[in-house]
């Protein structure tokens, strides 16, 4: 090892040792005294007392309709999300780099959502679609599309998904805006001199290229979707009756509604678990078919 | 390969700062009382209607005293979650809320024994809050709820019985205003009005016990039958109360959109500021030929024990100082609106719904307040999403609500 590579160490060392031990404090330490609590049955309160049930949570976990209910509810939610936020997202990307006059403004009033907040978010929706559908719903005769999604136990869901679309998909394309500006404008004018159209172009050059943007962004929406809970509690609060009670959503309320700790943490181990395997693989399965320029 | 590295960091650092920047939102840690005694003593409580009156009430204190007191806001419905997350890290307030004896139970180890203050001998006969014959909640004061109704829109003759009370509704339903509007929140919605059919109970403690042991249903039991029915006729002719607030409930009702609401004395304190102008009364509901409001304690103050002596002494000062000071009881009747539940606190010009709630308990004739006895956290986890189902679905029937309840309760125990 020669000396400037030493001196790299250094740095390294500098710029990772506070992440690092903020992320053991704010993570793995509480994540690992959850594990172990997921083994005790405890009502959270610290001077009462906690016994050893073993692996009785976990396999109380799959008899639990609420619990499995709130995990269909979950996949059903993350799927749709990550498709809408996606072609939503992708869409505003090709729109705002498409030479529009307003190019500039769009992109600033398409990320202006997600600068909100999820929780200030859920709460000005809860106001849209009280006054404002139920009114377009009159006035256009169009009742049976424009009410209350909110007081809808099949419809609660679609709110869900529809805010949370307006949320991310500013966010999403942001991040393929980098990726579309980082296409050589060569490889463009070569295939235009070559007399591709413009569908095969976005076919050919654009998509492949954008293979890292999507990575991430599947990335992102999908664990983004997985663990939602402030548009979740501000929106629904998981009503109406339980309708749209989430992952996150359901483990709160098993602990600190029922308060079953030890149970509620066993299911977060699950919950860690699912999206652990769910992410990986999707960052494999996408990482696989990366171009390299 | 350059352009995609550079670009995945780009992206990673992104993601790295928005992830940083949520986190940085948290909270201050509540600090410690100075050395030398307590200089500072925090309070976190459960009524949203005192909010601004206790802060006030606290700066006079400190005022008087020297002593810092920093009142933590509340949000109310979560505020047993709060305090428990508050109790576990460490963060917990010298002087809390105790809704009652369930809770006063599941908290036991943190409450400090009060039977020995001289004050606590003030407490209305039956109204401290006990747990194993120690002392461990001051009462907040007596409270009461009923139909709150507007004296120029509705009769309480009109309001006796089933039928009488179905047709204002229809009457209401007709001419555009709300008859009678619940709100969102769980104990408006459901945990308030399911009283009824306990409180009617002849003994409704054991009721409740029997329930527990599987050797009754509210689904056989006549009371919780007809009180279905009231609640067919409110969703038949009430536009849905799930997408309206506690605020929307009363501001609705001070603006005479509203001819009745199903509210308690606490919720006067609103209708000043929404400056109502009409004459306003209270009446029982009318399930069973029931006749009487139901009266009870909404909540008790309790001591940390798990604080220096110090900051439980400083604690239980300002407590002895609300409830003994000309100043403290005054801030209790006038500012907070409480109808005492002290005898050497005397009650002059309350508010007309506290005014009746006094009435009725001088005159015992009340209904206690069931749900102060039901399983934990029964109203939030259990009643109130089976409530929602059976105003979202309007083709529920009242049997399979009382049926829901009946799993509800169940669920709650197991």
């Amino acid at each position: 090892m020669d000396v400037a590579n030493k001196k790299n160490i250094g740095w390294y060392l500098i710029f990772t040792l506070p992440l690092l031990i903020i992320f053991t404090i704010i993570v793995v330490i509480p994540f690992v005294i959850g594990i172990y609590y997921a083994f005790f049955e405890w009502d959270g309160i610290n001077a009462n007392p906690k016994v050893f049930v073993g692996m009785e949570n976990f396999l109380t976990l799959f008899s639990d309709d609420r619990f499995l209910r709130s995990t269909w509810l979950t996949v059903l939610f993350t799927v749709l999300s990550v498709i809408s936020v996606n072609v939503v997202g992708l869409a505003f990307a090709l729109l705002v780099t498409s030479k529009l006059k307003l190019g500039n403004l769009a992109r600033t009033m398409f990320f202006m959502p997600y600068l909100i907040g999820g929780l200030i978010l859920g709460y000005i929706w809860q106001f849209v679609f009280l006054d404002v559908f139920t009114f377009v719903g009159e006035l256009l005769g169009l009742e049976s599309i424009f009410f209350n999604w909110l007081l809808n136990e099949n419809f609660a869901l679609f709110a869900l998904v529809f805010v949370f679309t307006w949320q991310m998909a500013g966010y999403v394309m942001i991040v393929y805006i980098a990726g579309i500006q980082g296409i050589p404008g060569e490889l463009i004018e070569a295939s235009k001199v070559d007399g591709a159209s413009k569908w095969q172009r976005l076919m050919r050059i654009t998509f492949p290229l954008l293979m890292p943007a999507f990575t991430i962004s599947l990335f992102l929406t999908l664990s983004y979707g997985f663990k939602i809970y402030d548009v979740n509690l501000s929106l629904t609060g998981g009503g109406p009756a339980n309708a749209t009670e989430l992952f996150a959503m359901n483990i709160y309320n098993e602990i600190f509604g029922y308060g079953n700790y030890g149970y509620g943490q066993a299911k977060a181990i699950l919950f860690f678990v699912i999206i652990a395997a769910i992410t990986l693989t999707q960052v494999y399965l996408t990482k696989k078919r990366e171009v390299d320029m | 390969m350059v352009f995609k590295k550079k670009f995945t960091a780009g992206i990673a650092l992104a993601a790295l700062m928005t992830g940083l920047a949520a986190c940085s939102g948290g909270e201050e840690a509540t600090t410690e009382g100075g050395e030398g005694g307590a200089e500072k003593i925090t309070i976190f409580q459960t009524k949203v209607e005192i909010s601004d009156q206790l802060e006030a009430a606290a700066e006079t204190y400190t005022e008087e005293t020297g002593v810092e007191v920093e009142v933590i806001g509340t949000t109310g419905d979560d505020y047993f979650q709060q305090l428990q997350i508050r109790l576990n890290n460490g963060t917990g307030p010298s002087i809390m809320s105790v809704q009652n004896a369930t809770v006063a139970e599941s908290l036991q180890s943190y409450l400090h024994d009060l039977s020995d203050e001289e004050f606590v001998s003030n407490i209305a006969p039956d109204m401290a809050l006990t747990l194993e014959d120690k002392v461990v909640g001051i009462p907040y004061g007596v409270e009461g709820f009923g139909i709150i109704y507007n004296k120029d829109l509705v009769n309480p003759e009109d309001i006796q019985d089933y039928e009488s009370f179905v047709s204002t509704l229809e009457k209401f339903n007709a001419e555009g205003i709300n008859g009678y509007a619940l709100s969102s929140e769980a104990y408006f919605l459901i945990g308030h009005m399911i009283n009824y059919p306990f409180s009617i109970q002849e003994e409704p403690i054991e009721f409740m016990d029997s329930l527990s042991a599987g050797e009754v249903t509210m689904a056989e039991t006549e009371e919780f039958l007809r009180f279905g029915e009231y609640m067919e006729a409110i969703r038949a002719n009430t536009p849905s109360p799930l997408s309206t607030s506690y605020d929307q409930q009363v501001g609705d009702f001070a603006a005479g959109k509203t001819a009745m609401i199903h509210q308690g004395n606490w919720a006067w304190g609103l209708l000043q500021d929404f400056e109502v102008d009409f004459e306003v009364g209270m009446a029982p509901f009318p399930l069973e030929g029931n006749d009487k409001l139901a009266v009870g304690v909404g909540s008790n103050w309790a001591v940390n024990s798990d604080k220096e002596p110090e900051e439980i002494q400083a604690a239980t000062d300002f407590l002895e100082w609300l409830h003994t000071s000309e100043t403290g009881k005054r801030i209790i009747v006038e500012d907070f609106g409480f109808v005492p539940a002290m005898t050497n606190i005397e009650a002059n010009d309350l508010d007309p719904l506290s005014q009746a709630i006094l009435e009725a308990s001088n005159s015992g004739e009340t209904i206690p307040w069931s749900h102060n006895y039901f399983p934990a956290n029964l109203v939030l986890n259990d009643f109130a999403p089976a409530a929602e189902k059976f105003f979202v679905n309007e083709e529920m029937t009242s049997e399979e609500f009382i049926t829901n309840l009946d799993a509800a309760w169940q669920n709650a125990i197991k």
